[in-house]
């Protein structure tokens, strides 16, 4: 039993002393104050407008907004465990949202979803939304509804620095290509690098390790998150290529819920009064060094 | 999906399957047996650090959950740059655990042995080495039939992380979480893989106790 | 005898050359070891895994309540999971016990089943199939009622031995004083068995806890799934899994030991009125 705790007591001091005598250095943290501060100013939706859609009724009834996402997407929506924020683009979306119906930007719920349960949480009744860089899709569109876009990025290649092989999308073929599970990577490489070897992981950090560590020649996401990776571990990776179409984020609902209406006219609203663009500077623009805030995408 | 449809779209997946992980078991549990008597040669050899050594060791890997030693080999070795492919990661994770068990297994068989029979032993002027090859490891073997038995059982079991990282071809449970995403499988797709389990580990079972009845020591 | 007795007679009293000889290879050994420990410390350093930012979060106290909090899950997952396998485990026992041939049968198969398959297998089940059939358990029940699935079947092989070691004397002794079937298994059997079995039962629960690290298959937030929270936040996935499996490992590792020192002490307890 001593040896055990003595055993137990140089592990922690050897960790605290290791960790104190490191510094503080990170990538450019999120403007914490200026996040919070454009959360509690967010508009509020008046009582007609919700009272005239279903979906905002319920979520107005149940006094809570169930949002699908993610605790572990850095640039879009991340946990910080130091105070239990959740930050990031979609976060700020969601927790606008929360305030939006209900008055406060804290009265949220989150279900942490893979790539693989982003439908079957909204058509099984679990959560009200999804929020997840959720791209719109003819085939997710048969079995739920999106609201928006509120987000476009094209598809890119990231590559290991250094690697000279892989030049663009024609390179690719024959080589280990690496992608998120159920997210439209694997179609999209079928479509522009059909005879690239797929190799389906988790999630993004999953992905990109196995792209650092050589077990993936390349990885092919959102144009966001690569840039993400890269500005996050400088000098570990490259940008190889950005091709393809606009791809747009779009809002998870249930299929066919009057709540595409009610998110949409959100969304107009944060658009409008510049909200969406403080978002994307806050959370995204700052972060990764791109100094021109696009366009919101067009609501139909 | 009826278990008949089931069967002639995937028959031959599952087939596949079966044998990866048959394939998986035998090798990681022959593997872990030798180390596991290696380990435990070790943890009575005189020499004390190699001891402490052994027991370090077998305290680690029958603590330590498999899912998190497979995700430090998969993913967080490489940042030592120490990169293995994917099916010797599990293979390695199938290894280790088991051996720490096995290496329990036969250090309560030697407590089984007579002490009288090390003091002949010893008696007899048999050097250390000598002891363990001919009077020691023959006879815990003999009395461990059952729970290496066992351990074969939960070696198979073990088999199962490989379906945690993207291998080809699939295990038997990999190959479920596969049909699932592709088709409705259903309980069928579990089913399936459920009695193929079960059904190996209940002929393993009677061989080894068949085994057990032949070398079983009468005391 | 107790566990290290083969141990310390395969070589007490060594003469004088055999002495020197253990001398030499124990120095050698540590020999080797230290330069296996430097070799590993290299590696880190090397590659750049003793920098700041892979460690300097872990001074933060945030980030131990925050692991503290997916260990609280983790801990009571795993218990619960412990508690439903026991009763199952209980009921399957005692089918199996019964005089009734088609409740052998039925207990047999579920036993046989459940130790047949692997956890991960039940994990997937419950991942993938139930939520289709309308019944929408939340993440939590999502790992612990498959974990407790896969240990009941052990679990229940297990009181039926520590049953079956509670001598024959007992059982004939309670129906000759005209006890029925039912209390003297209650009062007189399964007490004793039960005390027979608590190590096993401490060893199930470590097999249990050890299952449900997998709780990031059904996305319940425990210790691993806290981690990758730690991991994307910091990008540190070495430092942190480093200390996540310590975390496991030592855990495991006390609650063995408690298994041990109850074993070694039910044993020397002798238990009322047996002939122990």
């Amino acid at each position: 039993m001593k040896k055990l705790i003595s055993l137990i007591l140089v592990l922690a001091l050897t960790l605290t002393a290791v960790a104190v005598l490191a510094e503080e250095t990170a990538a450019t943290p999120i403007d914490k104050e200026a996040f919070d501060a454009l959360l509690s100013e967010g508009p509020v939706a008046a009582d007609d407008a919700i009272a005239a859609s279903t979906w905002a009724t319920k979520v107005k009834e149940a006094g809570i907004l169930r949002v699908g996402g993610t605790r572990t997407s850095f640039l879009f929506s991340q946990l910080d465990e130091t105070d239990n924020g959740i930050r990031g683009f979609d976060a700020a979306l969601y927790q606008l949202l929360a305030r939006y119906i209900l008055g406060d930007a804290s009265k949220f719920e989150l279900t942490q979803v893979t790539s693989s349960t982003r439908e079957s949480v909204l058509t099984e009744d679990q959560v009200d939304a999804v929020f997840a860089t959720y791209s719109i899709t003819p085939s997710r569109q048969e079995v739920i509804s999106f609201a928006g876009p509120y987000f476009t990025s094209r598809y890119a290649i990231l590559i290991k620095a250094g690697n000279t092989e892989i030049t663009g999308l024609d390179s690719l073929a024959g080589k280990i290509v690496a992608t998120q599970a159920g997210s439209t990577g694997p179609k999209v490489i079928e479509e522009y690098a059909p005879e690239a070897i797929v190799q389906e992981f988790e999630d993004d950090i999953s992905a990109r390790t196995a792209v650092e560590q050589g077990r993936a020649d390349a990885y092919v996401t959102d144009y966001t998150l690569i840039l993400n990776s890269i500005v996050k571990n400088p000098g570990v990776y490259a940008l190889s290529e950005q091709f393809g179409n606009d791809d747009p984020y779009g809002i998870g609902l249930p299929k066919d819920s009057d709540g595409v209406a009610f998110v949409n006219d959100f969304l107009k609203a944060i658009e409008a009064d510049g909200t969406w663009a403080k978002i994307w500077k806050i959370t995204l623009g700052d972060r990764t060094g791109i100094e021109e805030v696009p366009q919101p995408p067009v609501i139909e | 999906m009826s278990v008949q449809a089931l069967l002639t779209e995937y028959g031959d997946k599952y087939l596949q399957a079966l044998l990866t992980t048959w394939r998986l078991t035998a090798v990681s549990f022959a593997a872990a047996f030798l180390i596991g008597i290696v380990i435990t040669v070790l943890r009575v050899c005189p020499i004390r650090p190699l001891r402490l050594f052994g027991d370090f060791y077998v305290q680690i890997f029958r603590n330590i959950p498999g899912a998190a030693l497979l995700i430090l080999l998969v993913y967080a070795l490489p940042y030592l740059q120490i990169i293995f492919p994917y099916d010797v990661c599990v293979l390695i994770a199938t290894v280790l655990i088991p051996s720490a068990f096995c290496s329990e297994h036969l250090m309560s068989g030697m407590n089984t042995i007579s002490p009288g029979q090390i003091e002949a032993a010893r008696a007899l002027g048999l050097t250390f080495f000598q002891m363990i090859r001919r009077i020691v490891i023959p006879q815990a073997l003999r009395s461990t039939v059952l729970p290496m038995t066992n351990l074969l059982v939960a070696t198979m079991l073990t088999t199962s992380l490989a379906s945690q990282v993207p291998m080809r071809p699939h295990d038997l449970t990999g190959i479920v979480s596969y049909i699932n995403t592709r088709d409705a499988g259903g309980v069928t797709a579990f089913a399936i893989s459920a009695v193929l389990y079960c059904g190996t580990a209940l002929v393993i079972g009677r061989i080894g106790s068949l085994i057990d009845r032949k070398v079983r020591i009468l005391r | 005898m107790t566990r290290t007795s083969i141990r310390d007679m395969l070589y007490e009293a060594p003469g004088p050359k055999a002495q020197k000889r253990i001398r030499f290879f124990t120095g050698l050994a540590l020999l080797l070891l230290a330069a296996l420990l430097a070799a590993i410390i290299r590696q880190f350093s090397v590659t750049g895994q003793f920098a700041e930012k892979y460690w300097s979060f872990f001074a933060k106290i945030t980030t131990w309540r925050f692991l503290g909090e997916g260990l609280l899950t983790t801990l009571k997952a795993a218990l619960t999971g412990s508690a439903i396998a026991f009763a199952l485990g209980f009921l399957l026992m005692r089918g199996k016990l019964r005089r009734n041939r088609i409740l052998r049968a039925v207990s047999t198969v579920l036993i046989e089943f459940t130790r047949g398959v692997p956890t991960l297998l039940f994990i997937y089940f419950f991942f993938l199939v139930v939520p289709k059939t309308g019944w929408k358990p939340s993440a939590f029940w999502k790992i612990t009622l498959p974990c407790a699935i896969s240990a009941c079947g052990v679990v229940a092989e297990a009181l039926r031995s520590g049953v079956n070691a509670v001598p024959k004397g007992q059982t004939e002794a309670a129906l000759s004083l005209g006890l029925t079937e039912t209390r003297l298994f209650y009062k007189v059997v399964f007490p004793q068995a039960f005390r027979f079995v608590i190590p096993s039962l401490i060893a199930e629960l470590v097999i249990v806890l050890k299952d449900t690290t997998f709780a990031y298959i059904v996305t319940c937030a425990d210790l691993m799934q806290n981690a990758k929270v730690l991991i994307s936040n910091h990008d540190a996935m070495l430092s942190v899994y480093l200390v996540v499996a310590v975390i496991y490992i030592l855990i495991n590792y006390i609650l063995n030991k408690i298994s041990d020192r109850l074993a070694l002490k039910l044993r020397r307890m002798p238990a009322e009125g047996s002939k122990a």
